[in-house]
């Protein structure tokens, strides 16, 4: 198909616009699910043509004209490397559920709804496809936008705040790497014209730029994803925004906006610091923040009486492996890394999505009146126990993997070592401490009536078991998670590639081995 | 008769000005309809005027001691009669006697508005190509007299006449400055035209203090046209009292007007260099830049008024654009320099066009007066105000919600709309010419007036409706009317349009910084056409 990725964010942005349009109360969300769809099918049209034997290349390039700017050097140019593709896939594979899972507990003014959440998926599949600078930044700006409203309109009650925080902390951080974006585009460019095209970039940071130029660019790029993803002490708007969030719009935030976050810092972040005087020196730094925001999000999540509240610290506390993954800047630890962006998505995502269900029924999330949940739900039981199970990184299902890589990555790093690997090991530990911690109280014990919901005005029982809709959209996620557990090979080989590119020469790794580790708590290798 | 042919759109404005003031004295309801007519005609002529001007007329000889037709003033005439195109729209009388609309009580005055409106541009317009200073003196105060007497037509009311008082005395007082500023200038070099100043000045080694002194001066009273720190502190309140459709206009013209004329002079007070200007004046441009661009948002966090937010936010844009001059004067390499001053003339443009889609909405929004600002009284002429006003209009009214979110992420600087752009053109030239400073907190502006604006949108859609909320009594209050007349429609789909069309559709962008590339000539020195001219040529290839 000619210029794939055109389509692929065409047939979203164009839904959104049809969609918004469209007159009725059904037809908006058959609408939005069919968009959601055909952007997956297209995806599927996209794997069939990206040859993954030269996954390292960045394919199925287009640039059409008219969205050039040639003098400021913006390109319109799209393409993909397999690090984009299986982030793409998690995308398209997310929306549809998410939206499917909107389908009955989104009652009103669902025409908008639903176009906010294509235009959503719209933005964040540029961010994936972008192969120019400043064009990954328009996208990664423009969803603050659609979930700005979502959160604000169709979120719990403190939803107005939230939805305000959500948008100000993340805007207020990027702009510091707007700041960077222009300044790196300025270097990399020829005379008057800057350039943002990703070769270029990263070109002229690892040749051109002085390193004190490059340690600010890192720290702009750094304001703006860390707060993304969040790492530990910019972390304060998550909580409130997941809690706050309607089912979807906690799914697609968990599942894809922050791993915009470990993306650019994975695409851009990294290579642009790369190297002793840069990474070296504040990877120590960094990786601590990982290891606080591990144990200190699992402990915070240990202790949340709200079980969205409770996942959503234990995003906290994911991101720190999927970040310090990243940070061992080895091959093991940055493919764990993606695998986590990966896993991370699928589980968190399917976490919020039951819980969604739990909600939906109850009407609350309070672990304290919610008890027995397998008696009465065996199927929702079955499917918040595999998912906890994932989540908590159980050999067999998808998390495992990722854990396992992200921390032998920290433990063999040069830069991070042994200590590293330690506190992060005791994280999961944490894990399987709050998440078994409210299974538990949840879905075993006796049976319990939430109070302020005595059954109906006739008295008839509790509310029944999930139906076949809601077990169709938990269905594809527990399928993905066991395959990705029992067969990671087939994302992680694709992943060798792109990530080998990633890494930094043999020289730099050597030179950090000296002073810089020392002073680290690691111990080296 | 050169003179004439030079400054013909000027000439035919006031001509039709003139004739607006005689068409006032005739009675009837039919003259005060055909006013806006009359004007829209007149602003077209003269944009046309313009545009063959620009397209390559001839320049007639010998008038270039005391105009400059040059392709800056060119495009500055060209924006002014855009933008000042849909500030007519907004101010279009609609009432079936011509006396203005819901949100601007004229009664009979109606034709003399609209020919103070003519004449303010036609300030602006000469203020880009006047060269001789007494005739820039004379147009910055022909962009700003007649909006003094504006104020207080606009409403009849005790608020709007306060607003023009205050407005009246504090430019009187910063067109003294100005005026002495100028004084010094033709003191110190013996010249009365900036190009004879700017020859003077560059042909020494070193600047006198006097000169210096002057200079400060002028910054002082321009500072007041542009509401920049520290004459700011009107701009609430003149805001606040004119009737909205005007608060539209007086966000721009005299902005405008004062922006051009700072780089005009700035250009003289350099030798016609840019780069040559005192290093003391480059400090103290930025040091006004960033405290007008910090204390607009921190304002504008502050306010419960809409107007009056606007009115902060107008300040933090001059403060935006500052930033641009700074780097046109303050930066080593040449390029930077032309980016600095196309970048400023890029925002103009793109904040002119914003700034009127807000005012518009505004308009249309039925409201209930602020009891702050009039004593609970229902005034003639009252828009939407208040945040309660907004709340949930965005889903009673989607279109009008769509144009005001248009707008407010293009204040902002959010991707895909023109503001991002503009923000974009600042920044860039900042940081490749060493203001990391500046640019930063340029930045961090950004993001304090997303607390602002995002603050409007949130109340528009997220709030639930007033009615909604306060059940009957808060419906039986007294409300103005709803008004959605087309020429205000007309204003608000093109100022959003045009937004998000040069945000998203990067060729129409592009055309747009072509034009301001070919558009840097501020002052051509009369004795040779210099490397500036060549940077030009080498920018816009």
């Amino acid at each position: 198909m000619e210029g794939t990725l055109i389509w692929l964010l065409l047939i979203p942005l164009a839904g959104a616009v049809v969609g918004a349009c469209l007159q009725g109360e059904r037809a908006p969300r058959w609408w939005a699910l069919l968009v959601s769809l055909a952007t997956a099918a297209v995806t599927v049209v996209a794997a069939c043509e990206f040859d993954f034997s030269a996954s390292g290349q960045v394919q199925l390039l287009v640039s059409p004209e008219a969205f050039r700017l040639p003098e400021a050097g913006i390109s319109f140019t799209l393409g993909i490397d397999s690090i984009s593709f299986w982030l793409i896939a998690l995308t398209v594979f997310l929306m549809p559920l998410a939206i499917a899972a909107s389908w009955e507990s989104i009652a009103s003014r669902r025409k908008e709804y639903y176009a906010w959440m294509l235009l959503l998926e719209f933005a964040m599949l540029g961010v994936f496809a972008a192969r120019d600078l400043l064009l990954f930044y328009v996208f990664f700006e423009l969803t603050l936008v659609p979930m700005f409203f979502i959160i604000g309109i169709w979120g719990g009650a403190e939803r107005q705040y939230a939805a305000l925080k959500f948008f100000l902390f993340t805007f207020a951080a990027s702009v510091f790497t707007l700041a960077g974006v222009i300044y790196i585009g300025t270097t990399a460019g020829q005379g008057a014209v800057p350039s943002f095209r990703i070769e270029d970039i990263i070109n002229s940071a690892q040749s051109g730029m002085s390193t004190q130029a490059r340690y600010w660019v890192f720290l702009a790029m750094l304001a703006g994803f860390a707060v993304k993803v969040p790492l530990f002490p910019v972390h304060t708007w998550l909580p409130l925004a997941h809690t706050e969030a309607p089912t979807a719009g906690s799914v697609i935030l968990a599942g894809v906006l922050l791993k915009l976050g470990t993306y650019g810092l994975l695409r851009f972040a990294i290579p642009v610091g790369a190297g002793p005087e840069v990474l070296g020196a504040l990877t120590p730094l960094l990786g601590v923040l990982c290891l606080i925001g591990i144990i200190y999000g699992a402990l915070v999540a240990w202790v949340q009486q709200d079980i969205k509240k409770l996942v959503a610290y234990s995003s906290v506390s994911h991101l720190g492996f999927c970040v310090l993954g990243m940070l061992a800047l080895n091959q093991t630890g940055i493919q764990g890394s993606i695998m986590y962006m990966i896993n991370h998505g699928l589980s968190t995502g399917a976490m919020f999505l039951v819980i969604g269900m739990i909600y939906d029924r109850y009407h609350t999330r309070d672990i304290n009146q919610l008890s027995g949940l397998a008696k009465q739900m065996p199927r929702l039981a079955f499917f918040f126990i595999l998912f906890t199970f994932s989540s908590i990184g159980l050999p067999g299902l998808n998390g495992f993997v990722s854990e396992f890589l992200t921390i032998l990555g920290a433990f063999t790093s040069p830069h991070l070592g042994i200590g590293y690997g330690v506190v992060a090991a005791l994280g999961i530990i944490l894990g399987a401490v709050y998440m078994l911690h409210m299974a538990a109280r949840v879905i075993f014990g006796p049976l319990k009536v939430p109070q302020g919901h005595h059954g109906h005005d006739d008295g008839h029982s509790l509310p029944g078991d999930i139906g076949a809709r809601e077990i169709a959209v938990l269905t594809p996620l527990a399928a993905a998670v066991v395959i990705l557990g029992v067969v990671p090979n087939v994302i992680l080989k694709t992943l060798e590639e792109p990530v080998a590119a990633l890494i930094p020469s043999e020289s730099q790794i050597v030179m950090v081995e000296g002073p810089a580790v020392v002073s680290g708590v690691g111990l080296g290798e | 008769m050169n003179f004439l042919i030079a400054l013909a759109p000027e000439v035919v404005l006031t001509g039709v000005a003139c004739l607006l003031f005689v068409m006032a004295a005739l009675p009837g309801a039919g003259i005060r309809r055909a006013a806006p007519w009359v004007t829209l005609l007149a602003l077209l002529a003269a944009g046309l005027m313009v545009g063959c001007r620009m397209t390559g007329w001839a320049e007639p000889e010998g008038v270039r001691e005391t105009v400059l037709l040059s392709g800056f003033a060119g495009y500055i005439k060209v924006i002014s009669l855009v933008v000042g195109v849909l500030l007519l729209l907004v101010n279009w009388p609609t009432n079936r006697d011509g006396s203005g609309n819901p949100t601007l009580s004229l009664s009979s005055e109606g034709p003399e508005y609209f020919g103070l409106m003519l004449l303010s541009i036609t300030g602006l317009l000469l203020v880009a190509s006047a060269n001789d200073m007494i005739l820039l003196f004379l147009a910055i105060e022909l962009a700003s007299i007649p909006t003094y007497v504006m104020v207080s037509i606009s409403r009849p009311i005790s608020v709007a006449q306060e607003a023009a008082v205050k407005y009246f005395f504090l430019g009187a007082f910063s067109a003294a400055l100005t005026l002495f500023g100028l004084s010094f200038l033709f003191g110190t070099t013996g010249s009365v035209t900036l190009t004879g100043v700017a020859n003077v000045i560059g042909g020494w080694e070193s600047m006198p203090g006097w000169l210096i002194l002057g200079g400060m001066m002028l910054l002082a009273g321009l500072a007041f046209k542009l509401a920049a720190f520290p004459l700011h502190f009107y701009a609430p309140d003149v805001y606040t009292g004119a009737a909205t459709p005007l608060t539209a206009f007086l966000s721009y013209v005299p902005k405008a007007a004062g922006m051009v004329a700072l780089i005009r002079v700035l250009y003289a007070l350099a030798g016609g260099m840019p780069g040559e200007l005192p290093q003391v004046f480059v400090t103290t441009l930025w040091l006004v830049a960033v405290l007008t661009m910090t204390v607009g948002n921190v304002l504008g966090l502050m306010q419960q008024n809409v107007k009056r937010l606007m009115a902060c936010s107008s300040i933090a844009h001059s403060g935006y654009m500052l930033t641009g001059v700074v780097v046109l004067f303050g930066a080593a390499s040449i390029v930077d320099r032309a980016g600095g001053l196309a970048g400023v003339l890029f925002y103009l443009t793109a904040y002119g066009l914003t700034n009127v889609g807000i005012f518009a909405v505004l308009m249309m929004l039925p409201a209930k007066p602020d009891p702050f600002v009039y004593d609970g009284k229902v005034p003639p002429a009252t828009t939407a105000e208040t945040f309660s006003d907004l709340a949930g209009t965005g889903r009673t009214h989607v279109g009008l919600g769509l144009v005001m979110a248009a707008c407010c992420f293009s204040l902002i600087g959010i991707p895909l709309t023109v503001g991002f752009l503009g923000k974009f053109y600042l920044l860039r030239p900042a940081l490749a010419g060493e203001f990391y400073w500046l640019a930063l907190i340029t930045v961090v502006n950004a993001a304090i007036s997303a607390g602002y604006y995002l603050r409007i949108l949130a109340t528009m859609f997220l709030k639930e409706p007033r009615a909604a909320a306060g059940g009957v009594e808060a419906a039986a209050e007294p409300v103005t009317a709803n008004l959605r007349t087309r020429p205000l429609l007309i204003s608000a789909i093109i100022a959003a349009g045009l937004g998000v069309l040069l945000g998203t559709y990067l060729d129409a962008a592009s055309a747009l910084r072509t034009l301001t590339l070919n558009s840097l000539d501020v002052a051509p020195r009369a004795v040779d056409s210099s490397s500036e001219g060549e940077l030009v040529a080498s920018l816009s290839e």
